[in-house]
C-alpha cells in the first residue's frame, strides 16, 4: 500500500557513500528530529532525472533550507557507487544527500515501486517528492507514470 | 547452472546506448559470425571495475583486435543510462561496447548471477571474461567472489 500524508516513514536501512566508503543509513537517522525534503526518481543518469529533477533541487537548495528544511535527499533504486558518481557528475556537493536504495527496500516499504523491466531497469521507484517532519509525511507529490509536473523543487518550495 | 566452454550463448536481449537512445540488441546480433571478447562485472562505477577491469580492456583493445577479436563487450546488471555514463567517464570511445543487462536476462541465462543484496546491489553478475566465437564459448574465466585474478584483459590476450 502506498504511503500517504500523516503516515510515518517505515524503518528501513539503505546506503550512502561517505568519505570512508559505502555506509548503511537508517530512515531513523535520516528523518528523526528533522525536516527533510525527499525526492525520488526512476534512475540516476536518466534524461529527466539528470536534466531537470536533481538540478532543480540543487539550484533551490538554499531557498529550501532557508525555510527550515535540514536535509534535502535524493532517493533512487541504484547502488551507492552509481548514486555517488551521479552526484559528482551533477555537482551536488553538500546540497543534496544521495541515497542508494539498491535493493528497493525503502521504495517497497513506501509502496512506491514500479516495474521498469520494460526498459531494462528492473524494479525502480516512481517519481515523487515528499516533505517529512520528524519521520511523518507532511506533503506527498506523486507523479503519474512518465510525468514530471508536481515533484519538482519549485512546487515543494511553495509547500513550505 | 553456469555456462561452460563449448556451450552456445543462449538467446537473450540486452540494451545499449545509441545516438538515438537506448536500443535492444540480441545475443544473435552480438555474436553471430564474429569473435567477441566479453567481460562481466558486478557494477558500473565500483572500485575494481572502474579502477582495473574496464580500463584494462580499454588499454588492450588494439592488441585484442589484432588477435582477430571483432568486438569487446562489457556486461553489467545496470541500466543503459548508467552503462553509457560509466563508459563516457572511462573514455571507452568505440573500443568497448557497454552492454546493459538491467533485468539480468543474459546474466541469468548464462547462470552467472550472484545475489549482492548484502551490499545494496540486488542481483548482479559475477566477474568473468570469455571468448565467444560465432556464439560458442571458447574460453571462460570466472572469478571467485571478490577476486580479480583471471578475468583481466592481459589473461584473455594470452588465451588466443
Amino acid at each position: 500500500m502506498t504511503i500517504k500524508v500523516g503516515d510515518k516513514v517505515p524503518s528501513v536501512k539503505i546506503k550512502h557513500m561517505t568519505k570512508d566508503g559505502v555506509k548503511d543509513i537508517t530512515t531513523d537517522e535520516i528523518f528523526g528530529g528533522k525536516k527533510v525534503a525527499l525526492f525520488a526518481l526512476p534512475g540516476a543518469f536518466t534524461p529527466t532525472c539528470s536534466a531537470k529533477h536533481l538540478p532543480g533541487f540543487v539550484q533551490n537548495a538554499s531557498a529550501i533550507k532557508g525555510r527550515g528544511v535540514s536535509t534535502i535527499a535524493c532517493l533512487s533504486v541504484n547502488d551507492a557507487f552509481v548514486m555517488d558518481a551521479w552526484g559528482k557528475n551533477q555537482n551536488v556537493g553538500d546540497n543534496v544527500l544521495m541515497l542508494a536504495d539498491g535493493n528497493a527496500e525503502l521504495t517497497k516499504a513506501l509502496g512506491l515501486e514500479m516495474d521498469g523491466s520494460g526498459y531494462g531497469m528492473g524494479t525502480r521507484s516512481r517519481r515523487y517528492s515528499m516533505l517529512v517532519d520528524n519521520g511523518v509525511v507532511k506533503q506527498l507529490n506523486l507523479e503519474k507514470p512518465g510525468a514530471f509536473e508536481v515533484s519538482n523543487a519549485e512546487t515543494m518550495l511553495k509547500q513550505l | 547452472m553456469a555456462i561452460k566452454v563449448g556451450d552456445r550463448i543462449p538467446a537473450a536481449k540486452v540494451r545499449h546506448m545509441t545516438k538515438d537512445g537506448p536500443k535492444e540488441i540480441t545475443t544473435d546480433e552480438l555474436f553471430k559470425g564474429k569473435k567477441v571478447a566479453v567481460f562481466g562485472l558486478p557494477g558500473a562505477f565500483t572500485r575494481t571495475c572502474s579502477g582495473q577491469h574496464l580500463p584494462g580492456y580499454v588499454q588492450n583493445a588494439e592488441a585484442l583486435k589484432a588477435k582477430g577479436v571483432n568486438a569487446i563487450a562489457c556486461v553489467s546488471v545496470n541500466d543503459t543510462f548508467v552503462m553509457d555514463a560509466w563508459g563516457k567517464s572511462q573514455s571507452v570511445g568505440d573500443k568497448v561496447m557497454m552492454l546493459a543487462d538491467g533485468n539480468a536476462e543474459l546474466t541469468k541465462a548464462l547462470g552467472l548471477e550472484i545475489d549482492r543484496s548484502d551490499v545494496g546491489f540486488g542481483l548482479r553478475s559475477q566477474r568473468y571474461s570469455m571468448i565467444v566465437d560465432n556464439g560458442v564459448i571458447k574460453q571462460l574465466n570466472i572469478e571467485k567472489p571478490g577476486a580479480f585474478e583471471t578475468s583481466g584483459a592481459e589473461t584473455l590476450l594470452k588465451q588466443f
